[in-house]
């Protein structure tokens, strides 16, 4: 395996392009607009990290999730925040999503290509002068759609065990 | 003005508030406050059955998790035998934590500082040097590790290291009713599906706790979304309909909340239904067929929720359960672990959509949890504020409601399920517990 991916560069330049106003789009609450981003089909997995020895089967639960979401359940989650009455986000969080560390490769599929990035999640909350952070390793599978692309699977895995935030009222 | 925190006298602010519990008053400095937390790990959790782990997380020889009873990080684990034992973590020759991971199969646990070795069962097998350092002066059999009381019911794993507890049986006392409908899921029960969510929340567990207890007046305006989306097919009105139940005395507390026209065990799997009937009395069928829905507290910090749920407005859907521990690490501080229980039988196809809908109302990032969460965490923090030192909460509630004696199920059973008595029954115990009256 080469160190260097064999995706063209222009393709690997819009890629980086789309997965940058897509993480826009979620830090200014355009969550209609982020739902554009999202394949019909997508698959939307946050796995439960468990403490485990080094040489355990995994860390990342087989079953558990904390986010098992499709397009459906994701049109639930920003409709509720469409209503008035989502207590969580009153006053709304304030977040910005940083992509770094993007590599993009082929898939066994024309026109769709695994990526994968690193994402630090800053999340501020009130007046509270603590925010959270979210460390995530985030595989996605992201398809070419006419001029533009969709994401057909976001995978991600939070790297702290316990999370320190009172809940996960936002997206990953 | 004098406050709480200025009276030095422990005993006798218990007591008033024990006197206000039954006048329906409550204070509200209680829910974050050090000295009161201080009191509840020594003289409740030090005292009390604390949950330790569903059997089915544990289901082979040498499977363990590591959990908490108080402050104390404890190993359960099924030894060879197929028992289960609970022994603290910590190693019996210098105090280093044994165990590191939160589960795993091990049929040893060998210390990382000097190399003593135990069975899973917490027996003392291996000494370094034993011959020639100790000069036959330590017995391995005296200094295994050590051992908390433990107790089970339908595969929940209670532990204590309070050897003079009653028996789990009494401590429930009577709320194995309720509890049948999260627990006997089938001819072979419930099952974890997956480990637990957890996660740190400035909440004190006590909120969460009374909330699970039955607090049907939160519903319809925390969950308000779930009513303005149609997830509820019935409108705040009518939600407040059922029973609240408690067990006088022991703490425990469920509100069972009733829709009228709704089919019995409705979103349960279809093909199961009739064995789920089987394993219940008569009682408990009629009881639950009545129930939509079903939250409760078993005291002091174990809650479960039973509600069918659909993503399609008006549609049954699937029943999910989730099951949570409100691990308390501090005043206003608790670790929240949840899990969702399926039946054991259920088809996979029937597991997987109970567990999407419990990952989008209940896990932490569930749209319901999201909500309670929220308030909980304010509350928590208002709870601290210098002024509210003095004040008291009205608990006033159902104060003259007599039992409804056409209901058939144990307990001091009430309705509407808008009702404070279950938790004048939940901090009567904690006072009772913090008071050493038990």
């Amino acid at each position: 395996m080469t160190a260097l991916s064999t995706v063209d560069r222009a393709i690997q330049e819009d890629i980086k392009e789309f997965i940058a106003r897509e993480a826009l789009a979620v830090d200014e609450r355009r969550f209609r607009d982020w739902l554009d981003f999202l394949a019909e089909d997508i698959t939307y997995d946050v796995p439960l990290r468990v403490v485990r020895e080094g040489l355990a089967e995994w860390e990342l639960s087989p079953t558990g999730r904390i986010f098992q979401d499709n397009k459906q359940t994701l049109e639930v989650r920003v409709r509720r925040l469409e209503t008035d009455f989502a207590w969580a986000e009153q006053p709304p969080s304030r977040t910005r999503h940083y992509v770094t560390n993007v590599l993009i490769d082929d898939s066994d599929k024309a026109g769709e290509y695994e990526v994968a990035s690193y994402c630090l999640i800053y999340r501020s909350r009130g007046d509270s002068i603590e925010p959270n952070f979210v460390s995530v390793f985030r595989k996605d599978l992201v398809r070419r759609v006419g001029d533009s692309y969709q994401i057909a699977r976001r995978w991600a895995a939070i790297d702290q065990a316990i999370i320190n935030a009172h809940n996960l009222s936002i997206f990953i | 003005m004098t406050t709480h925190l200025e009276n030095p006298n422990m005993e006798a602010r218990l007591r008033e508030i024990r006197d206000g519990i039954d006048q329906g008053r409550f204070p509200a400095y209680v829910f974050n406050n050090q000295e009161i937390f201080d009191l509840e790990q020594e003289k409740l959790f030090g005292q009390a059955w604390t949950f330790l782990a569903h059997e089915s997380e544990i289901p082979k020889p040498g499977d363990y998790v590591t959990r908490y009873i108080g402050n104390n990080n404890v190993i359960v684990a099924r030894d060879e035998h197929g028992e289960i034992h609970a022994n603290l973590n910590m190693c019996r020759h210098r105090g280093n934590m044994m165990c590191k991971s939160e589960m795993g199969n091990a049929s040893h646990f060998r210390c990382s500082y000097h190399g003593w070795v135990y069975k899973n069962s917490g027996e003392l097998i291996g000494v370094p040097y034993l011959a020639e350092g100790y000069e036959g002066k330590l017995k391995r059999k005296d200094w295994g590790l050590v051992k908390s009381r433990i107790d089970t019911y339908e595969g929940l794993v209670f532990g204590t290291f309070n050897e003079d507890a009653s028996s789990l049986e009494d401590y429930l006392g009577g709320f194995q009713f309720y509890l049948d409908l999260y627990l006997k899921q089938g001819p072979n029960g419930s099952e974890v599906h997956g480990p637990p969510d957890h996660w740190i929340t400035e909440t004190d567990w006590k909120i969460a706790a009374e909330n699970f207890a039955g607090d049907g007046y939160h519903t319809p305006v925390a969950h308000q979304f779930g009513f303005n989306l149609g997830y509820f097919p019935s409108s705040g009105a009518t939600h407040s309909q059922g029973w609240a139940a408690s067990i006088p005395g022991k703490g425990h507390g469920i509100g069972l909340g009733h829709t009228p026209g709704f089919t019995p065990f409705a979103g349960f799997p279809e093909e199961l239904t009739a064995e789920i009937k089987k394993s219940l009395s008569p009682d408990q069928v009629e009881v639950f067929s009545s129930t939509r829905t079903a939250v409760g507290t078993v005291f002091p910090n174990l809650s479960f929720l039973m509600q069918p749920f659909s993503l399609i407005p008006g549609e049954t859907g699937v029943r999910f359960v989730t099951m949570r521990l409100y691990h308390p690490i501090g005043p206003g501080k608790c670790e929240m672990y949840s899990w969702c229980l399926v039946p054991k039988d259920a088809s996979d196809e029937y597991k997987a959509a109970a567990y999407q809908a419990y990952t989008l109302t209940f896990a932490q990032a569930g749209t319901f949890e999201q909500d309670d969460l929220e308030n909980w965490a304010r509350l928590t923090r208002m709870a601290k504020s210098s002024a509210a030192k003095g004040i008291e909460f009205p608990y006033l509630m159902g104060m003259e409601t007599e039992r409804d004696e056409d209901f058939r199920g144990p307990g001091h059973v009430v309705k509407p399920y808008v009702n404070d008595s279950n938790f004048r029954n939940l901090w009567g115990r904690w006072a009772d517990y913090l008071l050493g009256e038990v």
